[in-house]
């Protein structure tokens, strides 16, 4: 996995055009090329095992397997898969469901395709695309029933600061400066946001199994 | 209509809080009544009473009391409660002391009557029927013990005496767990209303969004469609021919620039109010985030925010003030808008990493600079809020609008 050799890319979206799109940025861009295509979630399972992608461009909206599915599945697969999401506006909802499943981050379909390209490089190196649109969405996940479960993962004070700053438009290096702690803290910051969100859907999940009784074992 | 519809869902809900506190107020002037009802008692037959002085006395305290009660409402709570059933146990027991040796089972009325009555009746109104029941059982044991205290042995009680006895006790009982019984049917149903009110109002949002939504689909059927069909038509017609003529080719791209057009404009439109008068703040902000020219701008909320029309318009308006001059100064490619609700203030900060500058509004007044900020800060303080600028040359600029949100 030599630096310049290109970063191996899936592009999962059930519109031809769209991905031809894709295709054509990232080639021309000579950081990226696209190793295989898919038009659904069940697909792009499959692909991924094959093809061997080290970034998965992974649309929401998709005829029979979602992107949320998709996702879920090719990062319990292969955790060295990075899954990036490309949204269209308005799915706020799916696309925390998607970063919940174990995605690096998401992008609007409106982006740039300088954009993209920065994207997937960073997604590559292990860095998660945190977008201050996705802050916000975070932060509300957080506080949306903050405080009313003791047992569930919360944000610290310091977290809480840093996911603020992030969404309103400020760089790691940024509030870095601000907070004075190192760029680097910021990003492992970043990083046990992230983790906690997952943490938090598993425990979710967990919760409800025991709400409906599915933890006790079968008489 | 939609005032009419709002003046309707809310008037049952006052009558029932509002029936819940002349409850309360009720048991006060019973209180008062008693209270003067007592002391007329006391007055009329002061020279047949064994201890007159302590009769005078209790009733100073009650009457002390009940002003307190009157003119501190507001300070009531579990020690006042227990106080006011310390001293109707007083009372009661009292009498006892008050009177002859002996004369509590005559059958005129004496000394305390109905004023040790009146907690059960207020602690029942104000917790319910299980305080009240417990406050009336307190009462009608105090009740039973003014016979020994008073020189009379409970086991040398006649029948008719043990029924006058037992009576009294219930008689506090029933009107302690009635009036609680009134209160939480009150309030379980101001509960219910508040409910159905809530659920009314999401309902309502929804099915504007589905309206809007059909309404989307219609305008994308009506005239998308259409073109499309029209260009694929033409542009295969003309695929088949050998030679072509370029107006042929540009009045197909027209159909299809003219139909980008339409496209946009019925995306890109402004929200529009939902029925109960509020507009999603996160709504607005992406809107005119879109249609900035010279400067990307992206949107991040925390929720959507629903806030009244106006607020939300003129913060709307402000932020889009303090991104154009973003675009016009900053040099910086894109601006954050963050949106959020921090303990009821809403909360917009608009963000550049642009060129920044020293600010100092006596020196932007000074030098007549003060047209944007001038405007922005009008129309958040219209609204009852404030304008913050951080900024320095080579950190960007960060404007933050702050208002509050009284509950409406």
């Amino acid at each position: 996995m030599a630096e310049n050799e290109p970063i191996r890319v899936l592009v999962v979206d059930d519109h031809p055009v769209w991905r031809s799109g894709v295709r054509n940025d990232l080639e021309t861009s000579g950081v990226a090329e696209v190793v295989g295509e898919a038009e659904d979630g069940g697909e792009a399972i499959e692909m991924a095992r094959e093809v061997m992608p080290e970034v998965v461009l992974m649309d929401l909206q998709l005829p029979q397997v979602s992107g949320v599915d998709a996702t879920r599945q090719i990062t319990a697969d292969s955790p060295h898969v990075k899954v990036l999401v490309l949204s269209a506006s308005g799915e706020e909802t799916d696309v925390l469901e998607a970063v919940k499943a174990g995605a690096s981050g998401y992008l609007l379909k409106s982006a740039a395709s300088d954009e993209l390209v920065a994207a997937i490089t960073r997604v590559r190196a292990g860095e998660p695309v945190f977008t201050p649109s996705l802050a916000g969405l975070v932060l509300s996940e957080f506080r949306r029933i903050a405080g009313t479960d003791p047992a569930e993962p919360e944000l610290t004070a310091r977290e809480n600061e840093v996911l603020k700053l992030v969404a309103k438009g400020y760089t790691y290096r940024e509030i870095g400066e601000k907070l004075f702690i190192s760029t680097k803290t910021v990003q492992n910051h970043v990083q046990n946001i992230l983790t906690k969100l997952q943490l938090k859907k598993r425990y979710e999940l967990m919760r409800y199994g025991i709400q409906k009784g599915l933890d006790r074992a079968p008489d | 209509m939609s005032d009419h519809a709002r003046s309707g869902r809310l008037k049952p809900l006052e009558t029932l809080r509002g029936g819940s506190r002349s409850l309360v107020t009720g048991a006060l002037v019973f209180r008062w009544v008693w209270l003067l009802w007592m002391t007329g008692l006391a007055a009329i037959g002061q020279d047949e009473m064994a201890r007159a002085w302590l009769a005078w006395l209790s009733i100073g305290a009650a009457a002390s009391w009940t002003l307190w009660l009157t003119l501190a409402r507001s300070s009531w709570n579990t020690t006042v409660m227990l106080f006011d059933v310390a001293l109707a146990v007083w009372m009661v027991g009292a009498s006892s002391f008050v009177v002859q040796e002996g004369e509590v089972i005559l059958g005129r009325p004496f000394f305390a009557t109905g004023y040790p009555l009146s907690a059960p009746l207020l602690w029942g109104a104000l917790r319910g029927p299980v305080v009240g029941a417990i406050t009336a059982g307190i009462l009608g044991v105090a009740h039973l013990l003014t016979r020994p205290l008073n020189g009379i042995p409970l086991n040398e009680l006649s029948p008719e005496q043990v029924q006058n006895v037992t009576g009294a006790m219930l008689n506090y009982i029933v009107a302690g767990i009635a009036v609680g019984l009134v209160t939480r049917l009150l309030q379980r149903s101001a509960q219910a209303l508040e409910a159905a009110n809530e659920e009314a109002l999401q309902q309502r949002e929804l099915s504007a969004r589905l309206a809007e939504r059909e309404s989307l689909a219609r305008a994308i059927h009506d005239s998308v469609l259409q073109s499309l069909a029209l260009i694929h038509k033409r542009g295969s017609a003309l695929a088949t021919r050998s030679t072509v003529e370029p107006h042929e080719v540009s009045e197909i791209a027209e159909i299809a620039r003219r139909q980008q057009e339409e496209l946009r404009s019925v995306i890109l439109r402004e929200p529009e109010p939902s029925p109960t008068g509020r507009l999603s703040l996160r709504d607005a902000l992406e809107a005119s985030a879109r249609d900035v020219d010279g400067i990307k701008v992206n949107v991040s909320a925390v929720g959507p925010l629903w806030l009244p029309t106006h607020v939300s318009n003129e913060l709307q308006a402000a932020v889009r003030q303090a991104v154009e001059n973003a675009a016009r100064h900053s040099g910086a490619p894109a601006a954050t808008v963050f949106a959020e609700d921090d303990g009821g203030d809403v909360v917009v900060t608009v963000r550049d990493d642009g060129a920044g500058f020293t600010y100092d509004e006596a020196r932007l007044n000074a030098e007549g600079k003060v047209g944007i900020s001038k405007s922005m800060k009008g129309r958040v303080e219209d609204l009852g809020g404030t304008m913050h600028i951080t900024s320095a040359p080579g950190k960007g600029t960060e404007v933050e609008f702050r208002v509050p949100l009284s509950d409406g």
